[in-house]
Formats: C-alpha cells, sequence, structure tokens
C-alpha cells in the first residue's frame, strides 16, 4: 500500500517535530507541516493529503475553525483533531462536524498509530 | 518517548513563548482589555504547558498550566486582568524562566512552585472578578479575525532554526583550516609548482567565503537582545515612581551574535542609569516644564562598517560640576581637568570612583560601572561615547564591529601578570616536579623537548611558584614558514614554564597597533572583563627568538 499522505497542523514545532519522529517509518508521509489553522486549510488545498492532523489551540485559526472549513471543501480525506485534556467539548464539536478521529498529548506512539489505523480507506466526499 | 533528543527544540520554543509571554504581560498592563493579546498569552502558556508535559517537566508544566487556566477566564470575560493580576503573572514567569534554566543546566526541576500555583488560585477565585467584569465588555474587539486573502501563498518557510553554537562551532573549524592552509601556503613556496599555488590560492579564497558566510549566519538583529527592555523599565519605573517610555528604531539590524552577547549587561547597565539618574519624578519633571512621562530612545544605524546605539534620555542630563568634584576626590588633578574639553569631562564618568550620582540606589549602586560598562564595550572592539546637556539629557553612543574576531585561549600566569596562549597551538598541559626540567630539556614521548622560562623570555621577575610543581605547557614552537622537521612530531614541540594555568576562555582578539606591533612575542590584544589588557603570545616567536640565543 502507497504511504499515506499526511499534513501536520500545530503552531509548536515540537509538537510536529515529535509526531514526524513517531510516524517515521510507519507507513505515512508527512507531506506538510502548518504553523496555524489558515496556513492548514491552504495546504490542505495545494497538497490534497490523505490525512489533516489539527491541533485544537492554534492562532489565525483555531482547530475547530480549520477542521470546519476543511471539511467544506469536500475532499477525499480524513481529520484527526489532536488535544491536550480538557479540550473534550472542542474536540467533541469537531467530530460532530465531520472530523473522524482525535488523539490526545503528549502523543505517545501506540495511541497515535492506533487513531490512524482506525480510519477507513478514504473516499470522495 | 525518547525525550533528551527534543530538549533543545523544547528550550528554543519555550524561550521564544516564555519572551513572548513577556511581551504580552506588559502589553496588557497598558491595554487590559486587548483580546488579541489574550488570545496570544493564552496559547503561550498552552503551548509551554503541552511540550512540558510531554518532556516531563513536572513543575513548569502544572505552573504553564495554572496560569492557562487564569488566561482562559481572562479570554471568556470571566475574570478582568488587574494590575495586581499581571504583577503575579511576571512573578510566575521570573519562576517559570528559572526553571527552564535549570532544565538547561541539567539540574532537577525540585523547586517548590506550590506559592505560585496558589498566587495564581487566589486570582482565580477573587471575588471582586465577577464585578469587574463587566468593565472589558466597554470594547470588546473581535477575535482574531485575520482576512483570508493574507494566507493565499503556500510555501515552506526558508528559515530555519539551528543551535547557535552550531556556529560557534563551525567559526572554531574554519579556524582550523586557516591554519591548515597556511602550512599548505608556506609549502607552495616551496615547492614552486604553479598548479599547487593556484589550488592553494583557490582554497583559500573559498575558505574566505565561508569564513564570511558563517559570520553573516552568526549575525543577530539587535531586537532579539532589546526585546527584554521593556521588562527592565517597567520593573525599573514601578520601583522609582517614574514614569519612563521606551522607544527604540533600527532594531532589524544585525549584529555578530557574540557581541551582542557581550553588549546585553552593559546595556541593561546604561537604561538602569538613565531611569535612576537622569529621567527625574513626574513633580521634578513638571516644574522643569516636562511631560511627566520620561523618554528613553534606543536607536540603531550602520556606520560604515560598524554599528552605531545610541541611548538617549530626556532626563536631567549630567552635573559636569559635580562629576569633575568627584574625580577630584578620586585623586585626579584639577589642573588637568580644568584642561579638557567639556567631552572629555564627560567621559570622567568612565573612571572608577567617579559619579555624578548623590545616593546610592537599589537598581544602580553609586552610578557603578560606566567604567565597567566602557571596559565591557572596549572588549567587543567598540567604543563609547557620551554627551549631555544639563537640563534636556544625556545620550550614551556606543560604536561596534558587526562581526568579531574570537579565538579559543588558555589563560598562563607568569611572574603575577596573565596572558593568553592560542588553544590551537597548545598540546598538553603537564604538571612536573623541577627536577623533570635538566639543563632546559624535558622528555616527552622519548624526545627531549625545549622549555621556554616564560619569565626569562619576556624579562619579567618576581611570583615565584612556592611549591616544587611546574607547569609546562606544550605547544607547537614552529612557525608555519618553517618546514617541519623529518623526525617527528615531538621534535618541533616547545614547552613553556609558567607559574601557573588558568582557564580556556574565548577572547576577543585586536590586533597590535603601531607601535605596539613592534612587540615581539605577542601578536594580538585582549581586554579582559576587569578591564586588564592582556596580550596574546605569539609562542614561534618567542621558540625561535630564546633558542636561537641559546
Amino acid at each position: 500500500m502507497a504511504a499515506r499522505r499526511i499534513l501536520i497542523a500545530d503552531d509548536v514545532a515540537f509538537f510536529r517535530q515529535t509526531l514526524k519522529d513517531l510516524l517515521a517509518g510507519e507507513g505515512f508521509e508527512v507531506v506538510a507541516e502548518a504553523s496555524n489553522g489558515a496556513e492548514a486549510v491552504e495546504m490542505t488545498k495545494a497538497h490534497a493529503p490523505d490525512i489533516v492532523l489539527l491541533d485544537v489551540v492554534m492562532p489565525e485559526k483555531n482547530g475547530l475553525e480549520a477542521a470546519r472549513e476543511i471539511i467544506r471543501l469536500k475532499l477525499p480525506l480524513k481529520i484527526v483533531m489532536c488535544s491536550s485534556l480538557g479540550y473534550e467539548p472542542i474536540v467533541k464539536e469537531a467530530l460532530k462536524a465531520g472530523a473522524s478521529a482525535y488523539i490526545l498529548k503528549p502523543f505517545d506512539k501506540v495511541s497515535v498509530l492506533k487513531a490512524l489505523s482506525s480510519l477507513e480507506k478514504p473516499d470522495a466526499g | 518517548m525518547d525525550t533528551s533528543k527534543y530538549k533543545g527544540l523544547y528550550l528554543q520554543e519555550t524561550q521564544e513563548h516564555l519572551s513572548g509571554i513577556e511581551q504580552g504581560l506588559l502589553a496588557l498592563e497598558k491595554e487590559p482589555s486587548d483580546q488579541a493579546t489574550v488570545d496570544n498569552l493564552f496559547r503561550h502558556y498552552h503551548s509551554i504547558k503541552g511540550m512540558s508535559a510531554s518532556m516531563g517537566y513536572e513543575p513548569i508544566k502544572t505552573l504553564a498550566h495554572a496560569q492557562e487556566d487564569l488566561l482562559d477566564r481572562i479570554r471568556s470575560k470571566r475574570l478582568h486582568p488587574t494590575a495586581e493580576l499581571t504583577g503575579t503573572l511576571l512573578q510566575c514567569l521570573d519562576e517559570m524562566k528559572e526553571l527552564v534554566k535549570r532544565v538547561e543546566a541539567d539540574e532537577p526541576l525540585d523547586a517548590d512552585i506550590e506559592p505560585f500555583v496558589k498566587m495564581i488560585k487566589i486570582l482565580v477565585e477573587a471575588p471582586e472578578a465577577a464585578s469587574a467584569a463587566p468593565q472589558t465588555q466597554l470594547t470588546p474587539p473581535p477575535a482574531s479575525q485575520t482576512p483570508e486573502a493574507q494566507t493565499a501563498e503556500v510555501k515552506i518557510s526558508n528559515i530555519m532554526k539551528v543551535d547557535g553554537r552550531v556556529f560557534d562551532d563551525l567559526l572554531t573549524i574554519v579556524g582550523d583550516i586557516f591554519m591548515a592552509l597556511s602550512s599548505f601556503k608556506s609549502l607552495s613556496h616551496t615547492l614552486k609548482s604553479i598548479a599547487f599555488k593556484d589550488g592553494v590560492h583557490l582554497m583559500g579564497k573559498t575558505v574566505n567565503r565561508l569564513h564570511d558566510n558563517i559570520l553573516s549566519a552568526r549575525m543577530l538583529p539587535i531586537g532579539d537582545l532589546t526585546m527584554g527592555l521593556p521588562r527592565v523599565v517597567r520593573d525599573m519605573s514601578q520601583r522609582t515612581g517614574k514614569q519612563v517610555e521606551l522607544k527604540t528604531e533600527g532594531m532589524e539590524i544585525s549584529l555578530d551574535k557574540a557581541i551582542l552577547e557581550n553588549l546585553s549587561s552593559p546595556l541593561v547597565h546604561i537604561i538602569r542609569n538613565c531611569i535612576d539618574h537622569g529621567i527625574e519624578t513626574p513633580g521634578e519633571r513638571a516644574k522643569a516644564g516636562k511631560r511627566p512621562a520620561g523618554t528613553i530612545t534606543i536607536k540603531a544605524f550602520s556606520k560604515m562598517d560598524r554599528v552605531v546605539i545610541s541611548i538617549a534620555d530626556d532626563g536631567n542630563g549630567i552635573d559636569v560640576e559635580k562629576v569633575t568634584a568627584r574625580a577630584v576626590s578620586a585623586g585626579i588633578p584639577r589642573e588637568r581637568i580644568n584642561a579638557m574639553n567639556p567631552t572629555a569631562r564627560l567621559m570622567l564618568i568612565c573612571l572608577p570612583g567617579v559619579s555624578a550620582a548623590e545616593k546610592v540606589t537599589e537598581t544602580s549602586g553609586r552610578g557603578v560601572g560606566m567604567d565597567i560598562v566602557k571596559n565591557s564595550i572596549e572588549a567587543i572592539g567598540g567604543t563609547l561615547d557620551i554627551s549631555s546637556t544639563r537640563g534636556t539629557g544625556t545620550e550614551i553612543s556606543i560604536e561596534l564591529p558587526r562581526t568579531t574576531a574570537i579565538i579559543k585561549t588558555l589563560i598562563v600566569k607568569a611572574a603575577d601578570e596573565i596572558f593568553l596562549l592560542p588553544i590551537s597551538k597548545v598540546k598538553k598541559v603537564i604538571e612536573t616536579g623541577r627536577d623533570d626540567v635538566a639543563n632546559g630539556f624535558f622528555k616527552f614521548n622519548g624526545a627531549s623537548v625545549p622549555v621556554i622560562d616564560l619569565k626569562t623570555a619576556l624579562g619579567l621577575e618576581g611570583g615565584e611558584a612556592l611549591s616544587d610543581i611546574c607547569t609546562i605547557i606544550l605547544a607547537e614552537g614552529q612557525a608555519e614558514t618553517n618546514e617541519r622537521p623529518a623526525e617527528g612530531p615531538e621534535s618541533w614541540l616547545v614547552g613553556i614554564k609558567v607559574d601557573d594555568f588558568g582557564d580556556e576562555i574565548d577572547a576577543y582578539i585586536k590586533p597590535l597597533l603601531p607601535p605596539m606591533s613592534k612587540l615581539k612575542g605577542a601578536s594580538g590584544i585582549t581586554i579582559m572583563g576587569d578591564g586588564r589588557p592582556v596580550f596574546l603570545l605569539d609562542i614561534p616567536r618567542i621558540a625561535s627568538n630564546i633558542l636561537s640565543r641559546q
């Protein structure tokens, strides 16, 4: 199976790096990194990734706003929300709006991979 | 997760967030209802919390978390930011900075943060919060809305984050290449091969380009340094009851990282002097017909290949008569002072023991350290000028080189004097019994190494080492222009007998100008932190002088 193309959106480089490192060699290709919500939307348009990892707390547009805009693009992709404890209401709203899964910070490899493998193959629309 | 590999990234990003918090809190103090400031602050705390949790830095996480909660309340208008609140958050910020410093130094994070968490809790539970909240609704700025068109371009930034020490290493490496290159150069004279000579020439040009590139990569904007000043000004204004505005201009101009680092404490010192001794209290200013708030303006601009940073205040200026009186009591002859022009008289405050301050203050003492300030500026190859008009203000102008010549050196001591040896030339430091040095030779790896007594070589006396231990620095004693003998590497070593040796230091070396350039045995000079000039010794030159005499 071809590597699944991922976009990572987090304003904290530390989290982008740790995520990239734990995805390395697991069948994913990180195609772009965004450091705010607005960038995440634009980069999604530009790179058409299979999976978009969206942090909840970001400048410009937060993760929820970005998720809603990306969903409106109707691209064949899955959205995974990332947050630390305490942001469950926002994550729930994102899931209601169409996000597929969520992962909790601090990241641990097992749960991240589990969440990602739970996503079925993306289909159009 | 193996956290150790992320420590560098953690420190770098956390420090950015900490300075973001400092700027945010200072902005909040001035504009408590600015929603964008509150949103930014919230994210800074949130990011520090998240990273610290991942790294397992529990106290930092807890402290950041408590503050994130507080900011969340402000964000959702359940709490109004009072001056007390920003004051507490600034205190907590200092504690977080301290904790991050410990992380950097690999020290245990066993500090008691409970008092800080408690202070935050008190703020969160403050009963007046509810009543104060409606005030914020007067100006409800919309949550950060940015026009969509602004982010139309999608690309990966060309800017990379690199640990600054990488450039220190690179510069050292280029220095080593320069040394190697000079051996090639001397070889090219002997070989008389045009192709070889051309090759060496080309390599020299390339290494020079590399050197220039590294120097430019080490450049940082002055703004990186002045970023912390608003906090200094704020704290001092509060302490002195004076109102001070800080203005900056030209902070995008870049200087070598090492110069900026060394500029930090002189700059803070000058600012403190401005507030302590320059700017008047609001009452005094009103009497003089000035605005209640004084202004400090920091301006940077380029001047040929150098950069000028001027720090000006609109305070009361320096009282030259008082400076003169103090200079006289510090032992400077009145006739000499009378012969001085006004500028030279002002510069008297840079002499130890001379100051225009009337009382000792908590922050800058009795004008402490204008002598130290001047020395530190000169130590990085800069100059300092003062101009002042009584009643209108003082301007301190610092002219600096953009880049530095910094080399690693070893401090050695002979006859109570200290000298520097370039580390690149030092092979080994040996402590041995006096008896091991026989007839001016010392056995090392089976070879007889000539030993030079530095005191004799430089014609110094006194400062005899007390014990029977003898310190010998084994160094490369052969000048680069000489061919290396075939017998083996030991044969071009020389032992330098010194009374003692000290630390390795990075020294900013200035070339010797005439008439000092005539000094045989010294290749440069540096000024130590305490203002003492120290020579960098030219080992091959000393060795050839002494050994040819024997």
